[in-house]
């Protein structure tokens, strides 16, 4: 089974989630970390996404 | 000269071929005002067409009252077209009609209101209904006519903004009597070939109430609420409202609008992600920092201090807790010293040697068992005289009771 990239919806939210757990005061280092380095991968994955401009346009013919 | 008389069937019968041999009659559009509109049970629908001076039944069989674009209502004008039948059971005639068109606005206006009202106490416009728009949609489609306005407009707005999204356009009539079925159909093809597709846009550019009259027939509406795709509708101009805008899970002011929302800006949406990049950047670097900061704040010199002057108040603890012991051991001791020097004077008070001291005498026989009733004795017995400084062994001569008793008793 393969793992479903998550829609760019998904990674962004993720992303600013991320950006704002690291505003918190009481972060310990680790968690601070660990939200630096997941915010780094949805930042990876919107870019990638929003980078994959392989857009179609087509007229249906019936 | 007149022929004989006919049965009332066969006169009937004779009217009814004569009218229905005119070529006119069988192919007739009439103008006129709706009123006693029925709407049967069975889908039929009866009503009678007037004008100031005269009137005319008709009959509208379900079959095509399903297939009629708008909704009749009372007082409204139409043009009604079909043929003239006769009814030999009744003698009556009527116009049976095929098909019904209405012109202006203010007939227009009635249908559209009829719908609207009817629709909305269906549900059919409930806002609780009513899905929201996908933000970043992957696929979109467009239900209008390949060679209108809205589709380059559309288009250009998409291109212009994002060149991620694929776009399916699906070519339908936008207006006249085919158009509705066209645009209704799409969108129910739609759903069932393509259900990865994120939204619908569904509607032309500007025109006519008449023109634009396909986005205010029921069955459109009905395909826009049953779809399970997202669905902007985008009739003509700002101040076009159509049915379908209700039923739409979204009405766009314009084809254009439509795209807008439809897609998002994807130069826009770059930037945003750096923004937020770049703050998750500095957070993770400030909060760094500010630990390095905390980090220096710990002067190992004075972490040094602390922990000494730490362990001599736990020193002065210790010592003060160990004198505060002595001083109760003390206490307890010299307590425990009073106790036993009473203990003793009132064993030296019991000490049958100082009664002795007092002239007091104890009294064994032989064997050493005290002797404290006269009772016990017998002249001759041998006793021993117990006192403070020795002992003298002694002889009973008399054995006498008590003298307190005021009698002498011998024994």
């Amino acid at each position: 089974m393969t793992v479903k990239k998550p829609t760019f919806e998904e990674a962004l939210k993720n992303l600013e989630a991320a950006s704002e757990n690291l505003k918190k005061d009481n972060i310990t280092l680790e968690d601070a970390l660990k939200n630096y380095e997941e915010g780094i991968r949805y930042y990876k994955e919107c870019t990638e996404i929003l980078n994959d401009a392989k857009q179609k346009i087509e007229t249906y013919s019936k | 000269m007149a022929i004989k008389p006919v049965s009332v069937s066969q006169l009937n019968g004779y009217i009814k071929r004569i009218l229905q041999m005119d070529p006119l009659l069988g192919n007739v559009s009439v103008i006129g005002e709706i009123s006693n509109l029925k709407f049967h049970g069975s889908g039929h629908v009866y009503f009678t067409l007037k004008d100031q001076n005269s009137k005319i039944n008709c009959f509208l069989p379900s079959d095509r009252a399903d297939k009629l674009r708008y909704q009749l209502s009372e007082g409204m004008e139409i043009t009604a077209s079909g043929y003239i039948y006769l009814y030999e059971r009744g003698g009556s005639y009527s116009l049976n009609v095929k098909d019904i068109e209405v012109a202006g606005l203010g007939n227009l206006a009635i249908a559209f209101e009829k719908l609207k009202e009817k629709l909305e106490a269906e549900g059919i416009f409930d806002a609780s209904h009513k899905k929201e728009i996908p933000f970043f949609p992957k696929k979109i489609a467009v239900v209008t006519s390949e060679t209108g306005a809205a589709v380059r407009d559309i288009l250009k707005i998409i291109r212009s903004k994002n060149n991620y999204v694929d776009v399916l356009i699906y070519p339908v009539l936008v207006q006249g009597p085919a158009a509705a079925g066209e645009i209704a159909a799409a969108i129910d093809d739609i759903n069932v070939k393509w259900p990865e597709i994120d939204t619908i846009i569904v509607g032309r550019g500007g025109g006519s109430m008449e023109e634009l009259w396909a986005f205010n027939e029921e069955i459109v509406a009905r395909s826009i609420y049953a779809s399970a795709i997202p669905v902007i509708s985008a009739v003509g101009h700002e101040t076009d409202f159509t049915i379908s805008d209700f039923a739409a899970d979204r009405r766009a002011e314009t084809p254009t609008a439509a795209a807008h929302m439809a897609v998002p800006d994807i130069r826009e949406l770059k930037e945003y992600v750096s923004s937020v990049k770049e703050k998750l950047d500095r957070s993770i670097t400030s909060y760094l920092q500010l630990k390095e900061l905390h980090l220096g704040k710990l002067d190992l010199a004075a972490f040094q201090r602390d922990l000494e002057s730490r362990i001599t108040m736990e020193q002065m603890r210790i010592e003060t807790m160990h004198m505060e012991n002595q001083r109760q051991m003390q206490g307890l001791l010299e307590t425990m010293e009073q106790q036993v020097t009473l203990f003793k004077s009132n064993l030296d008070s019991l000490n049958p040697k100082a009664v002795m001291q007092r002239g007091y005498s104890a009294v064994t026989d032989k064997e050493g068992r005290f002797i404290n009733s006269a009772g016990q004795l017998k002249p001759e017995d041998q006793l021993i005289l117990y006192m403070n400084d020795g002992s003298a062994e002694c002889t009973v001569n008399q054995i006498r009771g008590d003298e307190h008793d005021g009698e002498k008793t011998d024994i």
